[in-house]
């Protein structure tokens, strides 16, 4: 009685482990890929146009830091470009919030309420000829100062006049002719507009209020779906994650899988037919079998050295998709004759002897029945072996492989990257959003290995079927 | 052993194996006649699913196996160097205690043998003949294509695996224990069919079954420990043993 409460309980625990991992894993998988939501926001603005960089800007006197935005792209043509936004603009808020990262716009455009197609009110700062015009620095009194030369149509509309001197923007001492702006476009952010501007007019002090900003109503379009259409058919981009795309990375995985696959399975397959088949019972095969069972517990960085010294080194292949096929190649070879040597060992000994009482050869034995038969769960096993293959960077890492490449390789012996590669590289960006990215893309890489060990399960089930009816 | 009066087709001289250190069989010398039902008969364990294996050597696939003595085919020894097994196979057909058809269609069942010996003739035509051997053509003709051999019935199946041995027309069939995995009914047709080959082929039938070996054959050999105790007329066999230990086994004291 005890003995059997206490087998129920064991499955009952195995079971619900099993459950419970399946379940997150989808549940994590739907959600992430429901929700989208950096990557959509940030593909929303990429949309619209604006590619977004991070400044910094130390305040003169204190040890204080502030940062502010510029626009470092404005596609031509974009909604953006046709509000008069520019390169070198600085994006001050979006939708009420005032952004000092890029991650703020992406998430203002991101949790701004409303259905696919959002319209915000943006402000910004035209860059510094637009808002300032010409400055110069001069030399009053023995102290510089950053004197406004040819001010712009705005600024003389606020008041500002030639030869005026420049002397505090929000509070914050001017220093330069670039720092005026940046200032300017700091203390538009933290002070709000309009702006406190203390100048100096012949040698009287004044302070004027200037609202150097441009506002507007912007429309995003967020969805989902076209953003992770985005982001998997488009090259890379090195600097703005908004516009990172995976397809060099996800076509340089196919592609190294592929090669592995032609050269691993037969390898594989062979090798355990002859293990299984042909080999006699004596010391050397004993070893071999060792051996093989040992290869399937190395390291995978070893195997990358081996890659490395082997493939990309003696054999001249380089850090090519060829080379990279072959080491994955090495990788999973122990894995395919483990999985193989099972499924042959499942095929009843009685098949074999009525193939081999019809007067059938060894090999005629094996290629009509044996195999056929053997065939689903060494499918299985091989395809469980290739999501391992699929999910594997550190030999690839050993071999030289690029982390980052925006071009998808052409042939055999162009470099490539792989999805986990390019995780690690996304992943250890300082940039804002290249985290959301990296997120994205280990979304993409775990939706393919479960989609590839469902399509492994389905085809066993399928092809048993067939067999065993 | 009176000389007999026929001619074999096989027979054993001095024939012993050891499956690696333990010995299965022992010196046995034996003929079987051509053109006749051959029962081998003995308790469990005695070594005559052995024997019958060694006739084919099918006994070769089982690692550590090792023999001394001959087995003659028409005269030809089926161990002697450069003899193929894969040749002797061929000519040597063999049904399995268990009915083992292929995973695949009746109709693939029945040709595979003809395939892989290169027959030229109608398939369609020789596979039908089988089937019609074995008597099963009229239960599977419908559905040659579509049935699979694990669609048959358990005795389909053993008539399934007698078509299959006998369409590459063996000159002997040599049957493991045919009937045991089987039904009454079934058993009775698979007997029945034992009786009609002898028009085509010879028999030699490994049983359990002393009182299928009395209506199946025409010749008994008595097998105990490895060595063949008796071998004559089934009649006599079981009317009139010569050895006593045969007369006991005959006659239900052991077994």
């Amino acid at each position: 009685m005890r003995r059997r409460a206490l087998g129920w309980a064991f499955a009952a625990l195995a079971g619900a482990a099993v459950g419970v991992s399946l379940l997150a894993v989808a549940l994590l998988v739907l959600i992430t890929a429901l929700q989208a939501g950096p990557i959509t926001a940030m593909r929303a603005v990429a949309e619209a146009g604006i590619s977004l960089s991070l400044r910094s800007l130390e305040i003169p006197g204190t040890r204080e830091a502030h940062t502010y935005v510029p626009m470092a792209q404005v596609a031509a043509g974009s909604p953006a470009a046709s509000l008069g936004m520019a390169r070198g603009d600085a994006l001050v808020a979006v939708a009420g919030t005032g952004v000092d990262r890029p991650s703020r716009a992406w998430e203002a455009v991101g949790r701004a309420p409303g259905g696919r197609s959002v319209t915000l009110p943006v402000v910004w700062l035209p860059r510094a000829e637009v808002t300032l015009g010409g400055l110069r620095m001069e030399s009053r009194n023995g102290e510089t100062r950053v004197v406004l030369a040819s001010p712009s149509a705005a600024a003389r509309e606020a008041g500002l006049q030639p030869g005026d001197a420049l002397l505090a923007v929000g509070g914050i001492p001017i220093q330069g002719t670039r720092q005026a702006w940046e200032a300017l476009a700091v203390a538009a952010r933290t002070h709000g507009v309009p702006v406190e501007l203390v100048l100096e007019r012949g040698s009287e002090r004044l302070t004027l209020f200037w609202d150097p900003t441009r506002q507007a109503e912007l429309t995003f379009v967020r969805d989902p779906l076209r953003a992770w259409w985005s982001f998997l058919t488009t090259l890379n981009e090195p600097r703005y994650p908004e516009r990172a795309g995976l397809l060099p990375a996800f076509l340089g995985s196919v592609y190294v899988v592929l090669v592995m696959a032609v050269v691993a399975l037969p390898l594989g397959i062979a090798g355990a037919v002859y293990l299984e088949e042909y080999a006699p019972q004596n010391f050397f095969t004993r070893a071999m079998e060792v051996l093989v069972a040992n290869l399937a517990g190395i390291p995978s960085a070893v195997v990358g050295i081996i890659g490395l010294e082997v493939f990309a080194r003696a054999l001249g292949a380089g850090r090519s998709v060829l080379a990279g096929g072959l080491t994955l190649a090495v990788l999973i070879l122990p894995i395919v004759i483990v999985a193989s040597r099972e499924a042959l060992r499942t095929v009843p000994r009685t098949l074999r002897e009525a193939a081999f009482a019809l007067g059938a050869t060894r090999w005629e034995t094996v290629r009509h029945h044996v195999l056929p038969y053997a065939f689903p769960a060494i499918l299985t096993g091989t395809i469980l072996s290739f999501s391992r293959a699929l999910g594997e960077a550190a030999p690839l890492l050993f071999l030289g492989a690029f982390l980052f490449v925006t071009y998808v390789p052409q042939g055999l012996m162009d470099s490539f990257t792989v999805v986990p590669l390019q995780i690690f590289e996304w992943a250890t960006r300082p940039q804002d959003g290249f985290a959301a990215v990296a997120a994205a893309a280990i979304v993409v890489l775990l939706s393919l290995l479960l989609l590839l060990n469902a399509g492994a399960i389905l085809l066993r089930n399928r092809l048993q079927r067939r067999w065993s009816e | 052993m009176s000389p007999l009066d026929f001619e074999p087709i096989l027979s054993a001289r001095n024939f012993s194996l050891w499956y690696d250190s333990q010995q299965a069989l022992r010196n046995i010398n034996l003929d079987i006649p051509a053109r006749q039902v051959t029962a081998i008969i003995g308790p469990s364990g005695c070594g005559k699913s052995t024997l019958l294996r060694s006739f084919n050597r099918l006994s070769d696939l089982v690692p550590g196996v090792r023999i001394s003595g001959r087995i003659l085919f028409r005269g030809q020894d089926i161990y002697g160097r450069g003899v193929d097994p894969v040749e002797v196979r061929r000519r040597i057909g063999m049904v399995f205690q268990k009915p083992n058809p292929f995973p695949k269609s009746v109709f693939e069942n029945v040709a595979f043998g003809l395939r892989i010996n290169g027959y030229r003739g109608n398939l369609r035509e020789r596979v039908e003949e089988a089937l019609r051997l074995a008597a099963l053509w009229d239960e599977v003709k419908d559905d040659l294509h579509r049935k699979t051999g694990y669609d048959l019935s358990g005795g389909q199946q053993q008539r399934l695996c007698i078509a299959r041995a006998l369409a590459v027309e063996p000159e002997v069939l040599l049957m493991d224990e045919p009937c045991s995995a089987l039904d009454p009914i079934a058993t009775a047709k698979i007997e029945e069919l034992i009786r009609e080959l002898t028009a085509v082929t010879t028999v030699v039938i490994v049983t359990h079954n002393m009182q299928q070996a009395l209506r199946v054959s025409d010749w008994t050999a008595f097998m105990l420990l490895g060595e063949l105790v008796e071998f004559g007329p089934t009649r006599e066999i079981f009317t009139r043993p010569k050895d006593p230990r045969t007369e006991a086994y005959v006659t239900g004291k052991f077994g």
